[in-house]
């Protein structure tokens, strides 16, 4: 069987200056993937090229076995590819309901829209105590849920998470950490974890991909990599 | 016919009903005008000269066709929500997407302000065009006086301003163009049409600007050379409240109708100073504070 997504020698500029080199790296139906690497090793470049918010120079990008380099953003989101995009970003001046239908733009089956509501509404009850507040007025750990739950109304088959836990107070990390594993298991969506906490990253992962420089520089079991010394040296050194 | 009363004798509840009138007017200018900047990061220069489009309209349907006073409004709001969706389509995507600096946007649509006065002198000539009155009579209270179709013009923009108001926030389009003007990534992200909502948003900013024009052009008439004066109008009433936040917009165009309506009462006697008082404390004002009274990027 094929694998859900595919990146094969994804090259990606920003103007002269490449931020990825001949990338290739794949994620199977169900699986948890983590990318893992230092500031500006390509991490979210990735992320970015996924959803089309970024064109690739070269290489190719398929979900379910179809080229999706080169569509707009609108048109991946409705194949089932959803993002919660690096640093939150809510819609701050929207109530948190008004975030979540949002979420649900690229949907038109009204009672599933409002099943699915009720699901994320369910999984973060604390969404439905803020439910008309103005979500720029949440802390920092509620607009994670808010931003994750947004992305569940899309009802993907592939989510993207960029850096989940930057910023977040680290007792809310776990929380963070454990709806990730929750999420992956329930509503069998795949997902695909960017991390500068590799060590959280790598524990609740299956496998996962190391940069370095705009290109992959180890990959493997996640249980291996969280082992290996080189890995422990470069990408896990000083936390803990 | 008291329709005139002098100045001097114009009673409180006069100037505020007169201040109220205006302020409905204004802010149905400033919420289009504010909507296309919220959305696209565009000052939209030539908003006033759409506003004076959408009064010719009217004049035109209703004043020489003779067709019904809504009919007009509704040629005024159908034409210009088209002149708009064609500008942004055919001229801002192009400009924006080629070039990153925002003065370019700024010259772009200064040359549609002075293109589009060019072409309304063309077609309706320099004269003051009037319409008959779409209702007659007074209405006549003890110490305040106001025309019906006063009345009824002031009721219609704030029936226009709900009705946008509650387009914005329930309507699928309206949390797009919320969405979109709050963080434009996450939107996308989230799937919506940049182009298609962009569109839309500016489409929508002109209609505005064409109902007024077709509104005031029944009451005080409409001539080629007010587009320019009613877009600084436009941008005071921004400043005032805010850029890009639809509270904003309302509160500075009420706030620009009152000063408007008390200065012209209280400053007749020292001449036709009231703009040059608006205008000063203006200053002042923004000194204080630049953001304006509800400064934020959107309601």
């Amino acid at each position: 069987m094929s694998p859900l997504l595919q990146l094969s020698n994804v090259e990606l500029y920003y103007d002269r200056v490449y931020a990825l080199k001949r990338v290739s790296l794949d994620l199977n139906e169900g699986e948890t993937v983590a990318l893992i690497g230092a500031n500006g090793a390509g991490k979210s470049s990735i992320l970015r090229a996924i959803t089309g918010l970024r064109r690739i120079r070269s290489g190719s990008i398929e979900f379910r076995g179809e080229r999706i380099d080169g569509m707009a953003p609108d048109a991946i989101v409705k194949l089932g590819i959803a993002m919660v995009p690096e640093g939150r970003r809510v819609f701050p001046h929207m109530s948190v309901r008004d975030n979540l239908l949002m979420g649900a733009f690229a949907r038109r089956d009204a009672a599933g829209i409002r099943a699915t509501l009720e699901g994320v509404l369910h999984r973060f009850p604390r969404l439905r105590e803020r439910y008309r507040q103005a979500a720029g007025t949440m802390s920092g750990g509620e607009q994670q849920m808010l931003v994750i739950g947004r992305a569940l109304m899309a009802r993907p088959t592939l989510l993207l998470l960029d850096e989940p836990s930057l910023g977040i107070a680290p007792k809310l990390v776990q929380d963070i950490a454990r709806s990730i594993v929750a999420i992956n298991r329930d509503e069998r969506v795949s997902v695909l974890l960017v991390e500068q906490n590799s060590r959280m990253a790598l524990r609740i992962s299956e496998r996962a991909y190391a940069l370095s420089t705009g290109s992959v520089a180890l990959s493997g079991a996640s249980a291996e990599l969280l082992a290996d010394e080189r890995v422990k040296q470069l990408y896990l050194g000083g936390e803990l | 016919m008291a329709a005139n009363a002098t100045p001097d004798r114009r009673s409180m509840e006069q100037v505020i009903a007169n201040g109220l009138y205006l302020g409905a007017q204004y802010a149905l200018v400033a919420l289009g005008l504010t909507l296309i900047f919220a959305l696209m990061n565009v000052l939209n220069f030539a908003h006033g000269q759409m506003y004076v489009l959408g009064g010719f309209i009217t004049y035109w349907v209703y004043g020489r066709l003779g067709l019904p006073f809504v009919v007009a409004l509704a040629a005024s709001a159908v034409t210009l929500a088209a002149v708009g969706a064609a500008v942004e389509v055919l001229l801002f995507r192009t400009v924006i997407r080629r070039s990153v600096r925002e003065e370019s946007t700024m010259l772009l649509a200064a040359g549609i302000a002075y293109f589009l006065d060019a072409v309304i002198l063309l077609l309706f000539g320099e004269k003051q065009r009037g319409v008959p009155k779409i209702v007659m009579g007074v209405f006549d209270w003890d110490n305040l006086i106001m025309p019906y179709d006063r009345i009824l013009v002031g009721g219609l923009a704030v029936v226009f301003i709900v009705a946008f108001m509650l387009f914005m926030q329930y309507s699928r389009p309206g949390r797009a163009m919320r969405a979109l003007a709050q963080d434009r990534v996450a939107a996308q992200l989230m799937g919506v049409q940049v182009d298609r909502y962009s569109m839309i948003g500016f489409a929508l900013g002109a209609l505005l600007a064409g109902v007024v024009g077709g509104l005031l052009a029944a009451i005080t008439g409409v001539n080629s050379g007010i587009g320019g004066p009613i877009s600084i109008k436009a941008f005071l009433m921004v400043m005032i409240g805010g850029a890009g936040v639809v509270g904003g917009a309302i509160a500075g165009g009420f706030v620009l109708g009152m000063l408007e309506s008390v200065g012209l009462t209280v400053l007749h006697s020292y001449g036709d100073i009231t703009y040059l008082v608006i205008f000063a404390g203006l200053m002042v004002f923004l000194s204080i504070r630049p953001q304006g009274l509800m400064g934020k990027p959107w309601g």
